[in-house]
């Protein structure tokens, strides 16, 4: 059980830099997400926090104990920090049996024969595989791989779990259930899990919190909710959510006594309540940001309050089971929108309205909220 | 057609000198003799058992020197790595010859000339270089992450080597044997430069000086070279069946 703290972490290999002045702070007991593109950084970050590689700049504490330093020339190696770590190949040793595995790290440290037999069990019991423990991995199913991992992780009790896409190979279904009992497990064990993955989806069930990192910097810390309500720019509002955030080009003009947003093809009067953050954009081009759910069928939705009615062709109909999806378009602007059901069909005309409460206006120099 | 020789080696061995002088080599013995195996085994006895014993020790030293190397050169990341296999690659294709002089001059001045100790050096150096290269082609193919398991789990680099490289080597271990074995055991140059005494002579010298200078014996040479051939066609029998998967096989599957 600890915390850990990065202070302002570089890596770079060659000329590329692969995280850049990274600083964080990782509560005791969290379950935190590293997410973001490939090459975005996350893995090399968790590695550098394993040991498993050099960093160019910066210091690693996990708790109380600095484990690297760049200044002060400090390196604790890998078999010295007490963080496991669990690999997307699984990389469970082919050539010994699953108890050999889950009790590897028991017995590199010489704990007594009676002691390891009662964890690998306990442990074996808690994974469900007390089954398998005289098999050799290549017997195993991919499902089964990864809980042999997970044991060899969880048996030796580190201070930090260190995941690095563990579910990425498993297919679909299997994901899904695999995430659930990660996340149980963690919250039986508690404790601390740093986790990687490319997946947001992974990221926005599992994570108490999450950091988006692209090219080696960090785009936004937060809860899985603020990411997805208050995503602090453009990049972190498009790569969370699915269907993806829709985003309209348009200017921010006065409108009588208030502000709107002008995209050509409509204008939408802005609320009261967001005015006094845009004071200082009035007359500048903005991106605005709303969520697929946030779009309504005209009607279809009671008690919303704001006029702002948009008048769109439908493109498509998507049926995806529990919603549907239409996709909209009106002159150069389309959208997507997510309904719970619909009459109309490809090519008709329909009125959309939007909550306004959920509308996002990032500038668009800098890519950041304004909202 | 290929096994033409062999058959001609067993024949002769077993024929007295008349027979050797009025038969044809590829037609069995008229009165079949074990007498030349047993006189050419008494003069090979002890170079066999010379040969043997450097051949032996060279091949496991070389081999496991060799995966020592290639883990080093796969597993761990060092500067000069990449330069370094180089420089044993180009060991592979250095000739004999060139090194010949100052072999003998090195070996006499450590007092290793004549020496069993000087033949097991020799070889295992030369050996380095191909084993290097096929362990270092072999554990290019373990997964990374297994290693950077191993030290999440707590394993240093020795600890690593024994635990997990070593137990999934056995198919290089035995492709590098075999080759190993019958390099060095079938090695006369070497031999008969740095060994010509009989303290250390190894067999392919001995089985040379069959030859005498003025007689032929044929049957007793022929019966030389069949103790000779005797431990290469054991081992192929043996580990012929692991050879053949360790050619073929790419990989374990982590």
């Amino acid at each position: 059980m600890a915390s850990i703290t990065i202070k302002n972490l570089t890596k770079k290999y060659g000329n590329t830099i692969a995280v850049k002045d990274l600083n964080l702070q990782i509560k005791d007991k969290e379950f935190f997400v590293f997410l973001g593109p490939s090459g975005c950084g996350k893995t090399t970050t968790l590695f550098a926090i394993a040991g498993l590689v050099k960093i160019d700049a910066g210091e690693i504490w996990i708790g109380d104990e600095l484990v690297t330093s760049i200044e002060q020339g400090v390196f604790k190696p890998p078999q010295q920090r007490e963080v496991s770590m669990v690999f997307q190949d699984y990389a469970i040793y082919p050539h010994m049996t699953v108890f050999d595995n889950i009790a590897f790290p028991l017995r590199i440290r010489n704990v007594e024969k009676d002691e390891i037999w009662k964890r690998v069990e306990k442990t074996a019991e808690l994974l469900g595989i007390s089954s398998l423990l005289n098999r050799k991995p290549r017997q195993l199913s991919g499902g089964q791989r990864q809980r042999v991992a997970l044991g060899r992780a969880i048996v030796r009790r580190p201070k930090v779990f260190l995941m690095d896409e563990p579910l990425a190979n498993l297919d679909a279904k299997l994901r899904v259930k695999m995430r659930t009992e990660l996340k149980k497990l963690q919250l039986d064990l508690r404790t601390t899990t740093i986790y990687v993955t490319h997946d947001q989806v992974e990221a926005m069930t599992m994570a108490d919190r999450i950091m988006v990192q692209r090219d080696g910097i960090v785009e936004q810390i937060g809860t899985p909710d603020e990411l997805y309500n208050h995503p602090s720019n453009l990049f972190v509002a498009s790569f969370i959510g699915s269907p993806e955030m829709n985003f309209i080009e348009c200017a921010l003009a006065k409108e009588r006594e208030g502000l709107c947003l002008d995209a050509k093809e409509f204008k939408i009067l802005l609320p009261a309540k967001i005015l006094p953050k845009l004071r200082n954009s009035i007359g500048e081009q903005v991106i605005m940001g709303i969520r697929p759910e946030d779009l309504y069928e005209s009607g279809s939705v009671d008690g919303i309050l704001q006029g702002n009615v948009l008048r769109m062709t439908v493109d498509l109909v998507e049926p995806v089971g529990p919603y549907l999806l239409l996709h909209l378009r009106c002159g150069q602007i389309s959208l997507v929108a997510t309904v719970k059901e619909t009459n109309v069909k490809t090519g008709q005309e329909v009125i959309m309205e939007m909550n306004l409460s959920k509308i996002h206006i990032f500038d668009k120099k800098t890519g950041k909220a304004i909202t | 057609m290929f096994l033409l020789p062999l058959w001609t080696d067993l024949t002769t061995s077993f024929k007295d000198l008349n027979d050797v002088i009025y038969t044809v080599p590829v037609q069995p013995p008229r009165s079949p003799t074990i007498e030349p195996l047993l006189s050419a085994f008494n003069i090979m006895a002890r170079p066999l058992l010379n040969s043997l014993a450097f051949t032996v020790a060279a091949t496991i030293l070389s081999c496991l020197l060799g995966s020592i190397n290639g883990y080093a050169l796969t597993k761990i990341k060092f500067r000069g790595a990449n330069i370094m296999f180089l420089l044993f690659s180009i060991g592979i294709f250095l000739p004999y010859q060139a090194v010949l002089v100052p072999l003998v001059l090195t070996m006499s001045r450590l007092g290793l000339y004549n020496n069993l100790v000087g033949l097991i050096l020799t070889h295992t150096t030369y050996g380095i270089t191909i084993t290097t290269l096929l362990f270092r082609n072999f554990y290019g193919l373990i997964p990374d992450s297994l290693i950077m398991a191993a030290k999440t789990d707590g394993a240093g680099t020795w600890t690593i080597y024994r635990r997990i490289m070593l137990p999934l080597s056995l198919l290089p271990f035995v492709v590098a044997a075999v080759l190993q074995f019958t390099s060095i055991w079938n090695d006369f140059l070497f031999g008969v430069t740095l060994a010509r005494g009989s303290e250390a002579m190894p067999a392919s010298v001995a089985l040379a000086n069959l030859k005498g200078t003025t007689e032929f014996n044929w049957n007793i040479q022929m019966a030389g070279a069949l103790w000779y051939a005797l431990p290469i066609l054991i081992i192929y029998l043996v580990l012929g069946k692991y050879l053949i998967r360790g050619y073929m096989a790419g990989a374990i599957k982590g």
